[in-house]
């Protein structure tokens, strides 16, 4: 039995106040406050310097969220950034002169231009092998300092001027350059993350290559990501390194700066606002702590070590998620969650005019697939297959399990290259293009088994696709006003409207696949490739969806689908190509294909014909 | 023998189960039904302990099973078939047949008889047990999932969705393995969408709508009730998949 206490708690209910936006926006404010008039307030030059190298911290955990929160790719290289900006520093004030905060600048352009160089080529590498360069990165740093003597001084390192300001507010000039910085990075971080640019991020972070599929330049967004994750860490660097007054290659390149800023991003929330800056001050003090009273040497090393563990057994997603997880889950407790309603009420089957009449059909061809072939180390997935896609026809892919239907879709949205053949679309060859390339140029698809990017709401899924690749894109609204009321037509569409606000992960299979046809249908694509669109879908849904698809064709949307459901197929496709063993084993008119000898014995069986398949009107 | 009752449940943003009461019956194969999102997954889920409901109970056997963990769920006699590409690629088929009886895999002489027993009852397992189970054709992977999950011996199977993405023939061979195993006297409850599929094969028919259970039945009662054809059995496509032979009749 529970104490009285514990039970308490565990039927406790947070009170409207604790998640509201003013108590949050109050305890940051306080929190800044504090900061901003602490060196008014005290002489203590012991938390000044506490607070100088939180502030260093920070900037660099919220830049490195840039790139690891928002777009998934952790870098172990970040600490080589503050060395650059110190060493930039340096040597300029060392070498040209003046004093070193003049050169802050300059080492943010450096550090910018150091990351756009490392971006170019790392990007190319995902997971670990992307980890692993950006530590190569930092070592070959560290060893060009040590080495290039003439520029860096060697291991000996280079000594800036001390200032000459009054001893009284020594601290003073960093104290408030790095907290402007601070603010800065806050002010970039949230810029990003309520732009494209930072959905495009977060969509590279849930699922790459549908990210590529749905018409996202991913290079682009990467490279940009590392570049803006990097910049203020520059200048935070020249501003670090001036108030050490010093800059040497094992201090300035240590790794250990990288892995403070990372356990400081994860500790506090990665892809949040604030959790990185929170986390930032708390581990710093604590390595402080670690270092003086645990007896300095290694000491911190274990307590780095013990927090990472405590926060992957018990905060896997950091402070800031995991109190805001909570906090949810109380205020929703005993409330009806996200259920699937009754299909005949009103609104989700709101009678439609449908369009009967089928598109204009031009007698051109759309798509067309010539002698393509795909191979997985022995196996044929797809051998020298073709066959073509008449623009304005609702097309069906049938096959047995295993006969490369999904493979040819893949090989036609660039999702894999192919071995060899060609892939002809809308008059031109389209199979040395980038999957977003196709995608902006007609080309849209849906997954058999769903990739929505699952820690996005429904709405912001259906707005993440992009038609077209302009850098100015990048600073528009993730969700803007008439794309949303676009988005928000489609989901109606789909009758999936209710969820816009719902994190895509809530969804059940079936509701998952409808709101990924609305996403494919925001590109306006005109050719859409369908895969297994009825499957784990309600019937009395099934018959809607191939109203909508030929609601869709009426208004000039070409289709592929691949499908198992026999009577969906049937009713709704002409012409049917049927697939077999990575070939083209038949095609021609429903009828005639339900007639094939081949094809009843290989996918519909021999008793397929027995029972004929009457669909009605 | 299992049995539900007032069963809250949910996954953080409220509760998706909102008090369900299902009586199985020994013996007996139930069909789930229900719109996208009704919570039908969501009651499996709750029965093999992977989320554990706020309220009410289930019991097994008059023994109550909720709050235990999936494993000893496992060993009380619940097995699940997860929705679909539940099985490991890189591995052989035999391999991942002998993962279902992972918390017995100590005992060899039980593995061996049971492997054995399983070989007899799918002949997919002798002809292809050395080849790595990505290379198996999808009505191939779902028999070795099926078997899988009966390494264990277990009392109720239950099954998420058998028919998803699978072929005419593949269906047909899906249908039979559930047959057979209907007969060697196992107890199923299914979640299907492809609902004539579903209520054929099970006698026992479960309507669900809203976190809740809407019509509870004899299997051929459901399929029949004209309100539930309207609502959710699609009124216009007569057949949504090729149907297997009525082996049961």
């Amino acid at each position: 039995m529970l104490s009285a206490p514990a039970a308490a708690w565990s039927s406790w209910t947070p009170p409207e106040w604790v998640s509201s936006r003013r108590l949050r926006y109050g305890l940051i404010g306080a929190a800044a406050l504090f900061i901003a008039a602490y060196p008014l307030l005290s002489d203590d030059r012991y938390y000044q310097n506490m607070i100088i190298l939180s502030l260093v911290f920070a900037i660099g955990a919220t830049g490195l969220n840039i790139i690891t929160g928002y777009g998934g790719y952790v870098s172990l290289g970040q600490g080589a950034f503050i060395g650059l900006g110190g060493y930039t520093a340096a040597i300029l004030s060392t070498k040209v002169g003046g004093n070193p905060f003049v050169w802050v600048p300059v080492a943010g352009v450096v550090a910018g231009l150091f990351a756009a160089a490392l971006g170019v080529i790392a990007m190319r590498a995902r997971g670990h092998t992307f980890v692993i360069l950006t530590i190569v990165f930092l070592f070959l740093l560290q060893i060009v300092a040590i080495n290039w003597r003439e520029l860096t001084n060697g291991t000996a390192g280079l000594t800036m001027p001390l200032p000459r300001w009054s001893p009284d507010i020594a601290n003073w000039p960093f104290y408030y350059a790095l907290l402007g910085l601070l603010v800065v990075s806050i002010a970039m971080s949230w810029w990003i993350r309520r732009t494209k640019f930072g959905m495009g991020l977060v969509s590279i972070r849930e699922d790459e290559d549908k990210a590529e599929t749905v018409g996202i330049n991913t290079p682009v967004y990467k490279i940009l990501g590392f570049v803006a994750s990097t910049v203020f860490v520059g200048m935070a660097g020249a501003v670090y390194g001036y108030y050490l007054s010093f800059v040497d290659p094992l201090g300035m390149f240590n790794i250990l700066l990288s892995v403070q800023i990372i356990l400081s991003v994860l500790l506090g929330g990665r892809g949040t606002l604030w959790g990185p800056v929170l986390g930032a001050f708390i581990v710093e003090p604590l390595n402080e702590f670690a270092n003086n009273s645990l007896g300095g040497g290694n000491a911190r090393l274990l307590v780095f070590g013990g927090l990472m563990a405590l926060v992957v057994l018990f905060m896997p997603r950091g402070i800031v998620p995991a109190i805001s997880e909570f906090l949810e889950r109380r205020r929703t407790r005993g409330r009806a969650g996200l259920v699937g309603e009754r299909l005949g009420a009103p609104i989700e089957l709101k009678e439609r005019e449908v369009p009967t009449a089928p598109a204009a059909v031009s007698g051109q061809t759309l798509l067309e697939v010539k002698n393509v072939a795909k191979r997985f180390g022995g196996l044929r997935a797809v051998d020298s297959c073709g066959f073509a896609v008449p623009e304005g026809s609702i097309t069906a892919l049938i096959g047995p399990n295993g006969s490369g239907k999904t493979t040819l879709f893949n090989l036609i949205d660039g999702t894999m290259p192919l071995d060899s053949g060609e892939v002809w679309f809308d008059g031109r060859r389209i199979d040395r293009q980038r999957p977003w390339n196709r995608a902006h140029a007609g080309v849209g698809r849906t997954f058999q088994i769903t990739r929505l990017f699952k820690e996005m709401t429904v709405l912001e899924n259906v707005v993440a696709p992009i038609r077209e690749f302009r850098l100015r894109q990048l600073n528009a609204d993730a969700v803007s006003g008439p794309e949303a009321e676009r988005a928000e037509e489609l989901l109606e569409f789909v009758g999936m409207l209710k969820y816009r606000d719902v994190p895509a992960s809530a969804l059940s299979y079936g509701q998952q696949k409808l709101v990924e046809l609305a996403q494919v249908l925001m590109l306006d694509p005109k050719l859409i490739l369908l895969d297994e669109p009825a499957g784990g879908i309600n019937p009395t849904l099934i018959e809607r969806m191939g109203d909508m698809i030929r609601e869709l064709n009426s208004r000039g949307k070409t289709f592929l689908i691949v499908e198992h459901n026999m009577p969906f197929v049937l009713g709704l496709c002409d012409p049917v190509r049927v697939l077999g063993r990575g070939k083209l084993m038949a095609q021609g008119t429903p009828e005639e294909v339900q007639r094939d000898p081949r094809v009843l014995d290989a996918y519909l069986g021999d008793d397929f014909a027995v029972e004929p398949q009457v669909v009605e009107a | 023998m299992l049995s539900l009752k007032a069963v809250v449940a949910g996954y953080g943003g409220g509760d998706v189960l909102q008090g369900v009461d299902i009586e199985i019956a020994e013996g007996s194969v139930s069909c789930i039904v229900g719109p996208n999102g009704a919570g039908k997954s969501t009651v499996l889920r709750a029965i093999s302990g992977l989320l554990n409901p706020r309220l009410g109970e289930i019991t097994l056997e008059g023994k109550r099973i909720n709050g235990h963990a999936p494993s000893e769920i496992l060993t009380m006699g619940i097995a699940q078939v997860p929705q679909s590409n539940g099985l490991f690629p890189n591995i052989t088929v035999k391999e991942n047949v002998l993962m279902g009886a992972y918390l017995r895999r100590r005992d060899r002489a039980f593995l061996k008889r049971r492997y054995a027993e399983l070989e007899e009852f799918f002949p997919v397992l002798t002809e292809r047990g050395g080849d790595k189970a990505g290379n198996l054709s999808g009505g191939q992977r779902r028999m070795v999932e099926f078997a899988r999950s009966l390494m264990m011996e277990p009392k109720i199977v239950m099954l998420d969705e058998p028919s998803l993405g699978l072929d005419p023939k593949a269906l047909k061979m899906v249908h039979e393995s559930v047959n057979r195993m209907i007969e060697r006297g196992r107890t199923v409850l299914m979640v299907e969408q492809n609902v004539r599929f579903g209520l054929r094969l099970a006698d026992h028919g479960i309507v669900m709508e809203s976190g809740r259970v809407l019509l509870d039945g004899k299997a051929d009662d459901v399929l029949n009730n004209p309100e539930m054809a309207a609502l959710y059995f699609g009124g216009s496509v007569k057949e949504p998949a090729p149907e297997a032979p009525p082996v049961r009749a």
